[in-house]
């Protein structure tokens, strides 16, 4: 089925991710966090020992349902590309860096939207970093900023992360190797069938449609051009409509009890982070996982990339905490970005300028 | 709502690439603007050079005087 000929049916592909996402949020997934790749490549990388924060280490079936779902339907409709060779290195940092800043924000932009949806109302202040993070990366693209071309590669290159995350899968469901939360975010979850075939549909559907959140900012930017948010608008209003039903929708700043703290410069300047490296890196971190999953090695590296960040994140103490309430006192406590997380993305927030300005078209010639 | 019409449809290897061919396009009055990949053509989501079938010659002779590498040309719907 032909998912983006028009703006009805991309809107209909978002329908159906959003669809996925109420699901899992419904049947387990943390509260307004349904489906956030930041946060299930963080729990996923505690599952398997890059962090210790005993609270967010599960193996996200999502996270591998998404790559295998990419690939799986790449591969069935002749759309699988093995290609490598743009500058993955430079792409490992801009995955860091995409990690890093969405856990001082406590979100990807895929969350970003579900937090909107939900009434966060410092979800709606964080989108303003993040179009002024897509906005500069745009510019620097006018620039002539490009980290060269991709090259047709060996047909297996493309696979090794499917592959990786399909021995994942096996290593959480055969063994008891990896590590599982027994309390916080990374216990709470959808049932594991029930997080992989969401996370199947979730990958085929976004490999389709090319959904993409920093992407379809910068196609408005760039060419006036409203495809790519059709498809965020129809995945934004069936997860608005699911938080009004089942009474999640509380519009505020400081809710308690949700993952989201109201430091707003943070929030800002986190997501400004992340709309600038995934701009330069070619998409969002839900787009890299998709990339990755149809071929792209340069992708994979990117994914990798977010993972050290995700481990960086709790090791150096760069993740902001969540606004939670006192269960002896019934006191609201503020969730805050560390000092580390906010010195961490202003190095991040320049890493992109110099990445950003560094890497000229005339260079790969 | 634009009406589809036949269009050619020039794939770069880069962003950079594309964004090189419009200002190299502005700059010669060559007609054309630049457009996502159509979904037709490719899974990737970078950008693409939409301009008339008869600017097939005229484009391929800018291009070539201009130092821009071309992927592939495509005529579709657009």
């Amino acid at each position: 089925m032909n998912l983006s000929d028009s703006k009805k049916k991309l809107a209909l592909a978002g329908v159906i991710c959003g669809l996925v996402a109420a699901c899992l949020a419904y049947f387990g997934n943390p509260a307004n966090m349904a489906f956030c790749i930041a946060c299930f490549i963080r729990d996923t990388a505690g599952a398997l020992g890059m962090h210790s924060t005993e609270t967010v280490q599960y193996a996200r079936p999502e996270i591998i349902g998404l790559v295998l779902g990419a690939f799986i339907i790449s591969a069935a409709t002749k759309e699988y590309r093995s290609t490598a060779g743009s500058s993955p290195m430079v792409r490992f940092v801009l995955g860091m860096i995409l990690a890093i800043g969405s856990l001082v924000f406590l979100g990807c932009p895929l969350r970003m939207i579900i937090r909107m949806s939900a009434g966060d109302l410092n979800a709606w202040v964080a989108l303003i970093g993040f179009v002024l993070g897509v906005g500069t990366g745009v510019f620097a693209l006018k620039k002539g900023f490009s980290l060269g071309r991709a090259h047709l590669t060996n047909r297996v290159s493309g696979g090794v992360l499917p592959a990786l995350m399909l021995g994942i899968l096996i290593l959480a469901l055969a063994t008891n190797l990896l590590k599982s939360s027994e309390s916080g975010p990374g216990s709470m979850h959808a049932p594991i069938l029930m997080s992989l075939a969401g996370g199947l549909i979730f990958g085929a559907v976004a490999q389709k449609a090319r959904m993409c959140f920093a992407g379809s900012i910068r196609d408005i930017i760039l060419m006036r051009n409203f495809d790519l948010i059709t498809i965020i608008g129809g995945f934004f209003a069936v997860m608005l409509i699911f938080n009004i039903v089942s009474g999640n929708f509380t519009p505020g700043f400081n809710t308690p009890g949700i993952i989201a703290h109201s430091e707003h410069l943070w929030n800002i300047l986190g997501m400004y982070a992340v709309g600038f490296a995934a701009v330069l890196a070619g998409g969002c971190p839900l787009r890299q996982l998709i990339l990755a999953g149809q071929g792209s090695s340069d992708s994979a590296v990117t994914v990798l990339g977010m993972f050290a960040g995700a481990a960086a994140a709790h090791n150096f103490g760069l993740a902001a905490s969540g606004t939670a309430l006192n269960a002896e006192t019934q006191e609201v406590v503020a969730g805050a970005v560390p000092m580390n997380g906010k010195v961490a993305v202003i190095l991040c927030i320049i890493v992109c300028f110099v990445i950003a300005f560094t890497n000229k078209r005339s260079e790969g010639k | 709502m634009r009406k589809k019409e036949l269009k050619l449809v020039v794939t770069f290897h880069t962003t950079a690439d594309a964004m090189a061919m419009e200002k190299l396009c502005r700059e010669q009055q060559v007609p054309g603007r630049l457009i996502p990949v159509p979904r037709a053509i490719s899974a990737g989501c970078g950008l693409a050079w939409c301009a008339p079938t008869e600017e097939r010659d005229h484009l391929t002779e800018v291009m070539s005087s201009g130092g821009i590498d071309l992927e592939a040309l495509h005529e579709c719907m657009v």
